[in-house]
């Protein structure tokens, strides 16, 4: 991926692309969660290897959740809380 | 009280099987309340009467199924129904309380990360965690829940779809204005992150 991107990355941004760029924009987050089409996929795939701009939103796209996925911290669970909830329960008919 | 069990298990046969269920799902189930709560005694309230409506409609689960979806959205329910509104501090998810969060200039982390080229040490990797929590408990809730359920639980569009009560258009929409917004909030951090090559 890298040596392709710096090469990409002196390419003038091509303006007659708007339409694909726009599905591309709009695929965005079935991509980068895996929702997307097998379809899809391809679509998308093959255009940013072209387009700079979408390959680049689409690496920012990825950044993004894996900000949340692997940055954000999970909070501990009071010890108590499972003990109180099936205490409770116990007095549940 | 006047629960009826449909099928006829014993207290203790349906009391094993809703522990065996769905106790394992009490950290996802703690973390989903606390991002929404942003409080951990609220967070605590709000499990705990989930677990506890959870237990009277539990002749309605299948066994089998998404215990987790299944919490999520007695959860969910609870928190939109009831517990706002007697929650002492409802402020706190209220966007317009928050929103001017992140105009103040940022006066810690910045420095620390931007010089910084190894992002995997552990005190930079704290930086990005408590960064991408403020920006995160800035959005409004309904943002904050579809990035909860999607990239910490990962839910699909489906199963976030049921849990919202919402159809599988409107998780879309809602996790796109969602990202875009939390993209703003970051785009200055995701700059010091790997876009200078
Ligand atoms: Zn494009």
């Amino acid at each position: 991926m890298e040596p392709k991107f710096t090469e990409m990355y002196q390419k003038e941004p091509a303006g007659e692309m708007d339409g694909a760029c726009g599905q591309v924009a709009d695929l965005l987050d079935s991509m980068v969660d895996g929702e997307a089409t097998a379809e899809e996929q391809r679509f998308f795939n093959s255009h940013i290897e072209e387009c700079v701009n979408c390959f680049e939103n689409h690496q920012k796209q990825k950044l993004l959740k894996g900000l949340i996925s692997g940055h954000l911290k999970r909070v501990i669970v009071p010890e108590s809380l499972a003990q109180t909830i099936k205490a409770k329960i116990q007095e549940t008919i | 009280m006047s629960e009826q069990t449909g099928k006829q298990l014993s207290k203790e046969e349906k009391d094993a099987r809703f522990e065996a269920e769905l106790l394992p799902v009490l950290d996802p189930l703690y973390n989903f309340a606390y991002r929404l709560t942003l409080d951990e005694d609220d967070a605590n309230d709000l499990v705990q009467e989930t677990y506890l409506k959870a237990y009277r409609f539990f002749d309605y689960f299948e066994q089998g199924t998404n215990a987790k979806a299944w919490l999520f959205r007695i959860l969910k329910n609870s928190f939109i129904n009831e517990f706002r509104k007697k929650s002492k501090q409802p402020a706190k998810v209220d966007y317009s309380e928050v929103e001017g969060y992140y105009n103040t200039e940022d006066v810690e982390g910045d420095n620390g990360v931007a010089t910084t080229t190894d992002m995997r040490t552990e005190s930079v990797q704290d930086l990005i965690g408590d960064e991408v929590a403020s920006a995160l408990n800035t959005l409004p809730v309904d943002f904050r829940t579809v990035i909860i359920l999607c990239d910490l639980e990962g839910f699909t569009y489906e199963e976030m779809a049921k849990i919202l009560d919402i159809p599988i258009g409107t998780v879309r929409s809602r996790l796109h204005r969602a990202r875009n917004s939390l993209k703003e909030k970051l785009e200055k951090y995701a700059r010091t992150m790997g876009y200078n090559s």
